[in-house]
């Protein structure tokens, strides 16, 4: 039986030089001691959902078909005659929203311990570039089911994204394979949302892990931690097990939410009869009250500079910083950032019109 | 900032933020199922109507639940934006601060639905009050009713009644007839007269234009014009409204929710179309239409938006499919006139077919040339509208083949028994062998059977593919009344007349019996009891010449009663009276 295995062994090493050595090596990092509290590894849990989005998106592909005559029925299909279609149609539209929800959280988390200063400035940019191909995700997941109110959304998003200087005219353009909504824009949603995004994302995961595993994760030490408490832990079996465990919770609450809250059919895509309120996916509420607020002008250039000033903002932080001598003044703008978003984003849940 | 400051404003944020997150998410998931219809609408009372509502919320809370429930409410139209008049309304009122009318007409309507006001005020419904001097309301008014009020007071009577008391004598066409077909509203004028469109003679802004008969509409203590009693509270699909429209929206469309739902439910029909005389639910209950209908319900999608005919169901028809929806072959086209796909008229005594004119109303005129000169929509297009719905679950080979049985059911229907009735029974007339009203002789409430009620189920029950309506219930029923009454009957009263000394006219009535009697159709009702008389006769022939011989003379009459059987049976046929001859009611 030894033999059996050691010959094995052997095939293997000759084939795949690592030894097991550096594999825990490459896999078992001390990790900070910080992270044993949980709030501090949300950073596993978009990557996490990220995987459910794909599993359940290779599964719904099986059945959707981007063509305007035919997509809504075969999102019908899904939801109504596949076996399960309802459950997984439901895992990705609940996994988009936790996902959104867990970027966030981590992003929170990310800017309060100032984690984005030197030297990991690039890994912010990374990070915030995929808040952007999520957010992105998101909005080309929502038109692809073709209802009144997807497709009014994507219409509205395409004439806001006209309002840009410049570039805005040639993006409406790109988003929506020409002037108006046509028969090519689903399957450019489509492969936007199933391929090139998803594709992007996981290169730029790979960079954002590999950043952190050259950098090492950010200490932290607690001020009324004792002197002699255990710097790191491992990452095998100990912080694997937290993030099972967060994992186990969120998918939990994933099928919960699928299971209590499936996602339903609203009435058909009807390009000639405008509904009566166009509401946007929940996580662009803030950006559509910031836009009702101010002229589409103001509202698009304002948007702009807010979307550019958090990719500069390790940059901003340390121009801050200098000029006003005030360590935590990101933290403070940070607080009224965050609640902006909440309150935004509630006042334009609770809007009727 | 101290690590646990900041990991306290971490939580506090995060905390915050996915509290929202739940919030929002739970507005999105009612606001969605609420989109799907799959929960009621969260309603908002529109600012003008609000105190209505709060108080009729405690008035007539049914009223208010029934509204809530409504598309009205959920897209923010309250009770202002339908009972609203204008200065110059007849019957608008101050109310609670508003200025509104009780009565909301299709005119009313027509501010937000107007290709459906156009559609239906074209259609037959439109036309269903306009049943004066019809035979129909000659029945409920003269002979179920009484043209003059009764004097109800008798302390001795059993009757509930009250000194002074008048009982109105037209009861029976206002709580029948214009229930259905539709009242003309009246207002009540200050000498008791009533004021109807007739005396206030509206434009077509619905405003009247003569100001004597406004000036004579009695108020009440609160300053309400007074609807009149017996023509209002109605709902009936013609109604005649005091804006010059015809009809009233929810004799379909039920007050105060408007439910497409129940307007696509063949019950919503059955308030009118049942009965002996035109028993369409009952017949369609019967048909495998309404057996499927009745299985397949909960799967017909009956709260979609559109409900087109093969997107949004295909499970089974009801009223309004065939009649009114749309479909996917005519791009979900829906019509408020429901005339718009029937190919046969079978509300009068002689079927014709629904060749209509410019302002819908079916053609009479029997001469080919004018006929088309007067078609504006011929019987044909109706009918390829129909088999365009009929498509949608049969084979065109399986629709032409049906419609061709029905149509020789029609035509069997209408050569057999309708034109020789109406030809016996115009004979009679026109010799003065019944009088003019209709009703005071026998024969007429024979002929009326005949055709009103049961040549009616036969033919409806034939269209809707229900053969016990059209066989048992009608065919059968025809027959008997025909051969066992009618003829008789005719029979009778020219014999009698004869007997009287009226010999011309009898003879002339006998003489038309007899022709039709001797057409091969009816060849087998008499050929018997013909042979039996002619067997007799030559029996009686023998004898006498048995007779004759032992006298030594020779009966030259022997052959005067020769079977006159013989001669009718000799006599060609002459063309059935026409369609267009005149039926002994002209009109429904």
């Amino acid at each position: 039986m030894n033999g059996v295995r050691s010959y094995v062994q052997a095939w293997l090493g000759e084939r795949i030089p690592v030894s097991g050595h550096q594999l825990r090596e490459l896999t078992n990092e001390p990790v900070p001691n910080h992270l044993k509290h949980w709030w501090f590894c949300l950073g596993g849990t978009p990557a996490y959902l990220f995987g459910v989005q794909i599993v359940t998106g290779i599964l719904l592909a099986f059945y959707y078909q981007p063509s305007p005559a035919t997509v809504y029925e075969s999102v019908d299909y899904i939801t109504n005659k596949v076996a399960f279609g309802w459950f997984l149609r439901s895992m990705h539209k609940w996994g988009a929203t936790f996902m959104i929800a867990a970027v966030i959280l981590h992003q929170i988390r990310v800017y309060f311990t100032a984690a984005y200063r030197r030297p990991r400035e690039i890994n912010w940019l990374i990070g915030m570039a995929l808040l952007m191909c999520t957010l992105l995700t998101g909005f080309t997941g929502y038109s692809l089911v073709f209802e009144q109110l997807s497709y009014w959304g994507a219409t509205v998003a395409a004439n806001i994204s006209d309002a840009v200087p410049l570039v805005g005219g040639v993006a409406k353009q790109f988003l929506l394979a020409g002037d108006g909504y046509n028969q090519r824009t689903l399957s450019r949603f489509y492969v936007l949302h199933a391929a090139i995004l998803p594709a992007t994302m996981i290169l730029l995961i790979g960079v954002h892990v590999a950043l952190i595993r050259l950098h090492g994760v950010t200490e932290y030490r607690f001020e009324d931690e004792p002197e002699d408490a255990p710097r790191h832990f491992n990452f095998f079996p100990d912080h694997l097990l937290t993030e099972l465990t967060i994992g186990l919770i969120v998918m939990i609450l994933l099928c919960a939410a699928s299971t209590l809250f499936p996602a339903i059919m609203g009435p058909k895509a009807d390009p000639l009869t405008t509904p009566e309120e166009i509401k946007p996916e929940w996580f662009f509420y803030v950006s559509f009250r910031w836009l009702k607020l101010f002229s589409l002008s103001f509202a698009v250039l304002s948007t702009g500079l807010i979307v550019c000033a958090m990719f500069l903002w390790p940059w901003i932080d340390w121009a801050l910083r200098k000029i006003t001598g005030y360590e935590d003044i990101s933290i403070w703008i940070g607080v009224v950032a965050t609640m902006l978003l909440i309150g935004l984003t509630m006042w334009e849940a609770l809007a009727v019109h | 900032m101290t690590l646990r400051t900041k990991q306290f404003i971490i939580a506090i944020l995060s905390l915050a933020f996915l509290a929202s997150l739940i919030f929002v998410q739970a507005i999105e998931v009612t606001r969605r199922r609420e989109e799907a219809g799959l929960t009621a609408r969260h309603v908002s009372i529109p600012a003008n109507s609000r105190s209505c509502v709060e108080c009729h919320e405690k008035l007539s809370p049914g009223i208010i639940d029934h509204w809530r429930g409504s598309t009205h409410a959920a897209k923010g139209v309250g009770c202002v934006e339908c009972h609203k008049a204008e200065e110059g309304d007849v019957d608008g009122f101050h109310h609670q601060g508003a200025f509104i009318a009780t009565i909301v007409t299709p005119l009313d309507c027509s501010r937000c639905h107007k290709r459906e006001f156009e559609e239906f005020e074209h259609s037959h419904h439109a036309k269903g009050g306009n049943i004066l001097a019809s035979l129909d309301n000659f029945l409920a008014e003269t002979v179920e009713g009484n043209r003059e009020p009764f004097d109800v007071f008798n302390p001795h009577a059993p009757s509930r009644a009250e000194a002074g008391m008048k009982a109105d004598g037209m009861a029976s066409v206002n709580v029948g007839c214009k229930q259905c077909h539709g009242s003309k509203v009246a207002l009540e004028a200050k000498d008791g007269s009533l004021i109807t469109v007739d005396q206030l003679k509206p434009g077509p802004d619905g405003k009247p234009t003569v100001a004597d008969a406004v000036a004579l509409v009695k108020h009440n203590d609160s300053g309400v014009p007074v609807l009149h009693q017996s023509t209002w509270p109605n709902t009936g699909i013609g109604r005649i409204n005091l804006d010059g429209s015809l009809g009233s929206c929810s004799a379909c469309h039920s007050r105060h929710d408007f439910s497409p739902r129940r307007a696509r439910q063949p019950e919503n029909c059955g308030k009118c179309h049942l009965g002996p005389d035109h028993p369409q639910k009952e017949i369609y209950e019967e048909s495998k239409h309404g057996v499927a209908f009745r299985d397949l319900k909960e799967h017909m999608n009956l709260d979609a938006k559109d409900w087109v005919l093969g997107e949004d169901y295909t499970q089974a028809p009801t009223c309004a499919t065939c009649h009114m929806s749309g479909h996917s072959k005519n791009g979900g086209q829906v019509t408020h006139d429901p005339g718009q796909r029937i190919s046969w008229t079978n509300r009068p005594p002689v079927s014709i077919v629904m060749d209509t004119d410019e302002h819908g109303n079916v053609i009479k005129e029997a001469d080919p040339a004018k006929r088309n000169q007067l078609i504006a929509s011929g019987w044909e297009e109706k009918r390829q509208e129909m088999k365009d719905v009929c498509l949608h679950c049969h084979t065109p080979n399986y629709v032409n083949a049906f419609y061709k049985q029905y149509d020789d059911f029609v035509i069997n229907y209408n050569e057999k028994f309708a034109k020789p009735g109406q030809a016996i029974m115009t004979a009679l007339l026109d010799n003065g062998l019944i009088t003019k009203p209709d009703f005071d002789d026998e024969i007429e409430w024979t002929w009326f059977y005949l055709w009103h009620h049961e040549g009616r189920r036969a033919r409806h029950g034939a269209s809707m593919m229900a053969p016990d309506y059209a066989h048992w219930h009608g065919m059968f029923e025809v027959a008997e009344r025909f051969y066992q009454e009618l003829i008789p009957q005719a029979r009778e009263i020219a014999e009698h007349a004869k007997s009287e000394g009226d010999v011309e006219a009898a003879e002339a009535v006998l003489a038309e019996i007899d022709k039709i009697l001797a057409r091969p159709e009816h060849e087998w009702y008499e050929a018997a009891k013909q042979e039996r008389a002619a067997r007799a006769a030559a029996d009686e022939k023998d004898d006498a010449s048995t007779a004759a011989d032992a006298n030594g003379t020779a009966d030259e009459n022997g052959n005067a009663d020769a079977p006159a059987a013989a001669e009718t049976k000799d006599q060609s046929p002459e063309q059935p009276a026409s369609e267009e001859g005149p039926p002994v009611s002209p009109t429904d």
